[in-house]
């Protein structure tokens, strides 16, 4: 269970929320493109640092932004 | 009895009466349940699994493969406990498993006599035809015969707990290097976790003579024991096994507590740094007759002699490849006055054992060739010794196989998780209790609680050079699943060579005890029959838990209405006062139906429905979701929310609004009322009020942070409830509003603020009935009073509550879309009839994919109601539409389901709700709609989806 870095309510356990897929640039709401279809069907899935959305539905309800990295499972955001 | 009249660590002044297959025996605190038979000389405790094998208690630890029975206290029973982990409780019903009708006299143990018929790959061969065969004939004899014990069928009324802990450093295991580690840990001041599996601490020093800063290895235990208790940063777990390592230094652990209220604690517990002091396993010997009792491990030997004094035979044979642990066990042997009649070193080669039900002789070959037939009644044998690192190697990192100690080892840590002493091979005491100083001192100077002191590490002990040779092929390598020898060769020989296939092919290393006696003699096993090192063969994945951890402990306190909580609306106490009947809807406890006096159920929702279409009803509608959004932006946000157009909505009017997924098909239905310029209430349905709210606040915080809106769940803030009914603009009046409630001044589709004489409310006039209905919203501390007022005042037109049932009916007569039902994430506004909802003119979510062509194809399936064609055939729920009827098979060609199915008892025949291929384009033609789960099919005309008052005329009454 990952221990996740909240940056209003600090280190809590990964129970605590809801994943939110990994952040994408929001396509244009009217963009028909490829590329948009491809953001919502193909999610990135790198290998090691990866920019991601949680939902702190147990804690601030807030939404945050981390950096999580898929092999290791650090996040490399820094609380302080 | 072999039990000695003095010396271990037992208490002699207490007696412990406990039965093994209905046989009464006696121990004393103190003791496992192994040592407890092992002293009433009953050695012969199981049958092997699949031969059906007189099989014995081998080891002293949780590595047992072969010692399984079932224990029955007095929270029912529990199958497949090894005996070296249960200790020893008063009143213990223990009894053997596998085996009919007794251990002595089983049956299926002809089995064994025929072990070439059942090597590895036998069931995949043999039982392939007929093919119907296997889940008639095959599979219920095979189950019957081989196997474990049988689950107590009834509920578990043992009480279990799930508890959370935090922790500087984390020690697992109290041997040498666990107890030296914890107590420099602790006297540095860390906040300091031990964890002992074993009711006692101290681990293999139990079983050792040597002596330890000048005293016996058990006195320093208790003397490190004493120490550690004294410090209130410490705290010291026994009989709690840290079953496996998770992401972020999680470690969860299993508790046995001692008082039997509650049977088992599952700790979560997240360190800083982890000091895994969890020993070694000795490995057996590979020879023919390796598994039969008396033949035990050479360490086992030693601990049950010198830690629960308890003899284990009258003459001994010692095949022991270390040459200081084949000495200790010769003097531990001699300790209990048992006669050791052949000391072997790994010169010789062992044959094989005799004996029915025990150990009778060990047949030997010595270096020159000679054959010996030794008789005794027991032998310690002992090849070597694999470290414990299974929690190391629980987060990815694989062991390699080192020539040196001969065994799988961890590599070098970099923290957080340190193996240390025997779980990274070293072997002697004082290299264990150095590493355990040395690595804890590493610890805390990272922690930085104290200056870095930068102490040697001990070095892994090497292995000896020679070891025991096995000389046949069906020597057991896995005891617990009768794997020789010979199964591993045939792995091998028939292409399953990698190991993760070898395991799968033949069950080495699976079962309750996951290969932990048998896994490295595996690896050699496969190395030598491929000609390959034992580093090329690699490992299977090691994965929690360490050793079996019972559901009862996963699930903690979790059962029954403690699972989830339960959500009451603010009217349940008085709907439970009528007799209400209710019904669980989510994590809601939902009002179904209000029965009268010995109405059945469709008797009370015909009733509830006719009074609704005819007079009044009410019905709570608590449970939406209800998000109160704000701000200059609030008009932007909720447009590009929901689908339909609604800028120019004035205050005090209310919308029916759709909500897309980003990817086009619809999400949500629900309303939007416009309380002022910049202020809106949007509702939810019940099922997805949790989703609609986190969706939202996605939208708000990062995908359109530059718009100024604030958005607040209301939900439970408010208690709703819908009054419905032609008579339902009088009963409002009725309730002596303080604002204009005529139909001009208070039309359908609005919403006014107010009081309903002092009762602060809001009204909507909304409906999901399709009568004329008003949601009256008052703060939820006010629904008794609220309630209580409407059944007073709807007396006058016979007022009834209603609930979920009739809210169906009502809805389905309707044709108005349901969550889950219509709305199943597949459906586009246009599949639902829905088109006059979505806006050209805007931008909002999901727009774009909407575009694309295959949802805006012809001919997708298509929302549609139906009827029976004669009027009053029953639609069977859930049926398929045909075109056809079933040919003489049963089948037919499917172009359509129905979603919901309903006798209705405002038109008083049946109707149905569902999608049809092309569904909008068939108006009138006529259908089958088949349910070969009723047995039933019934003819149906398609048409519109709205059955009643399709043009709306009694919202506006």
């Amino acid at each position: 269970m990952l221990l996740i870095p909240c940056p209003y309510c600090g280190l809590r356990d990964e129970s605590e929320f809801v994943y939110g897929g990994p952040a994408r640039a929001l396509p244009d709401m009217d963009a028909q493109t490829p590329e948009a279809q491809h953001s919502l069907y193909r999610p990135i899935n790198p290998r090691g640092p990866l920019r991601e959305l949680w939902y702190h539905s147990g804690g601030c309800e807030c939404w945050i932004t981390l950096t999580r990295n898929t092999i290791t499972h650090e996040f490399e955001d820094d609380l302080s | 009895m072999s039990r000695f009249s003095i010396g271990g660590l037992i208490d002699r002044d207490k007696t412990l009466t406990f039965t093994f297959d209905g046989v009464t025996m006696q121990g004393h605190p103190g003791d496992m349940l192994a040592s407890a038979l092992l002293a009433n000389d009953r050695h012969f405790v199981a049958r092997s699994l699949k031969y059906h094998r007189p099989r014995g208690i081998m080891s002293a630890g949780l590595e047992e493969p072969s010692a399984l029975v079932t224990v029955t206290d007095a929270f029912g029973s529990m199958p497949n406990l090894k005996v070296t982990e249960v200790p020893l409780r008063d009143g213990m019903q223990v009894s053997s498993q596998n085996a009919h009708p007794s251990l002595e006299r089983d049956r299926a143990a002809v089995f064994g006599l025929g072990s070439k018929m059942l090597s590895a790959g036998f069931y995949y061969k043999t039982f392939k035809w007929p093919k119907t065969g296997w889940a008639k004939t095959y599979a219920p004899l095979i189950r019957r015969a081989a196997g474990h014990g049988g689950i107590d069928p009834e509920p578990d009324r043992a009480l279990y707990d799930k508890r959370r802990m935090a922790c500087d450093v984390l020690v697992v295991g109290s041997g040498a290097a666990g107890l030296s580690a914890a107590l420099i840990a602790a006297q540095s001041g860390a906040t300091t976790v031990l964890l002992e599996q074993d009711h006692a601490l101290g681990g293999a020093l139990l079983g050792s003579m040597e002596q330890i800063e000048g005293m016996s290895a058990v006195d320093w235990v208790q003397d490190a024991r004493a120490a550690l208790s004294q410090l209130s940063n410490v705290t010291l777990k026994t009989r709690t096994l840290a079953f496996g390592q998770y992401d972020h230094c999680l470690i969860q652990a299993v508790e046995a507590p001692d008082e039997m209220t509650t049977k088992a604690i599952l700790w979560k517990i997240r360190a800083r740094r982890i000091i895994l002091a969890s020993g070694a396993i000795e490995r057996p010997v590979v020879f023919a007759g390796n598994d039969r009792p008396g033949v035990m491990l050479a360490s086992a030997v030693r601990l049950y002699i010198r830690r629960f004094s308890v003899g284990l035979g009258k003459c001994a044979v010692v095949a022991v490849s270390d040459v200081e642990e084949r000495n200790d066990t010769v003097a531990a042997l001699n300790e209990a006055g048992t006669k050791v009649v052949a000391v072997l070193d790994s010169d010789v080669q062992l044959v094989k054992t005799k004996g029915r039900h025990h150990l009778k002789m060990v047949i030997w070959r010595d270096s020159k060739g000679r054959r010996h037939r030794t008789p005794c009644d027991l032998l310690a044998m002992s090849n070597g010794w694999s470290p414990t690192a299974h929690l190391f190697a629980h987060m990815g990192h694989s062991l390699r196989f080192d020539v040196r100690t001969h065994s799988l080892l961890p590599s070098d840590s970099d923290g957080p998780l340190y193996p240390v002493g025997g779980a990274r091979g070293v072997r002697d005491l004082v290299g264990c209790l150095q590493d355990g100083k040395a690595v804890a001192h590493h610890v805390m100077a990272e922690l930085e609680m104290h200056k870095h002191l930068n102490l040697p590490r001990a070095m892994p002990t090497p292995a000896p050079t020679k070891r025991f040779q096995s000389a046949t092929q069906t020597g057991f390598v896995d005891l617990q699943n009768d794997v020789t020898r010979a199964d591993i060769a045939q792995a091998q020989a028939e292409g399953y060579d990698d190991v993760e296939l070898t395991k799968r092919y033949t069950t080495l290393g699976m079962g309750t005890d996951q290969g932990k006696t048998s896994w490295t003699n595996g690896i050699l096993e496969i190395a030598a029959f491929g000609n390959q090192t034992a580093g090329n063969v690699g490992h299977t994945t090691y994965r929690p838990p360490y050793s079996p951890v019972s559901i009862g402990a996963l699930v903690g306190a979790e059962v029954d209405t403690e699972m989830i909580p339960i959500h009451r609306t603010p009217f349940h106490t008085d709907f439970a006062r009528l007799g209400c009947v209710f019904q669980t809807s989510g994590h809601w406890l939902y009002s179904r139906y209000f029965p009268q006096a010995d109405e059945t159920m469709t008797e009370a929702v015909t009733r509830e429905c006719k009074a609704v279409r005819q007079s009044l009803g009410c019905v709570d509608m608590s449970t939406l979701g209800k998000i109160d959004v704000q701000g200059p932006d609030a008009l932007t946000f909720l447009s590009r929310m929901y689908c339909n157009a609604f800028a120019k909505l004035p205050i005090g009017r209310v919308r029916y609004a759709l909500m897309l997924r980003e990817d086009g098909y619809v999400f949500d239905d629900g309303t939007i009322a416009r309380l002022a310029k910049d202020h809106f209430l949007i509702t939810a349905t019940t099922a997805n009020a949790a989703s609609v709210w986190r969706y939202m606040q996605k939208c708000a915080q990062i995908d359109w942070p530059d718009l100024d809106v604030t958005l607040t769940s209301v939900r439970d803030h408010w208690a709703s409830l819908a009054i419905a009914g032609p008579n339902a603009r009088d009963l409002l009046a009725a309730l002596d509003p303080d604002f204009d409630i005529g139909r001009d001044a208070f039309p359908f589709a609005a919403v006014r603020q107010g009081h309903l004489g002092a009762l602060p409310v809001r009204v909507f006039s909304v409906s999901f009935s399709g009568e004329l209905s008003f949601e009256i919203n008052t703060p939820a501390g006010f629904a008794t009073a609220l309630f209580d007022r409407v059944l007073d005042a709807g007396a006058k037109w016979n007022i009834v509550p209603y609930g979920l049932e009739t809210l169906d009916i009502l809805r389905i007569e309707k044709g108005h879309i349901s969550v889950g039902t219509e709305i199943d994430g597949r459906r586009t506004p246009h599949d639902l009839g829905l088109d006059q909802l979505v806006s050209s003119q805007k931008h909002y979510v999901g727009r774009a994919m909407l575009e694309r062509p295959n949802l805006k194809a012809q001919g997708r399936a298509h929302f549609v109601g139906l009827r029976s064609e004669d009027g009053h055939s029953p639609i069977p729920p859930a049926a398929h539409l045909c075109e056809a009827g079933m040919d003489s098979q049963g089948m037919a060609q499917t172009c359509g389901y129905l979603t919901a199915a309903v006798h209705s008892p405002t038109l008083d025949q049946p109707i149905a709700l569902g999608f049809l291929d092309n569904g909008h384009a068939r108006m009138g033609e006529t259908l089958w709609a088949h349910s070969p789960v009723a047995g039933k099919s019934v003819r149906v005309r398609v048409g519109p989806v709205c059955a009643y008052d399709p043009r709306g005329d009694r919202l506006h009454a």
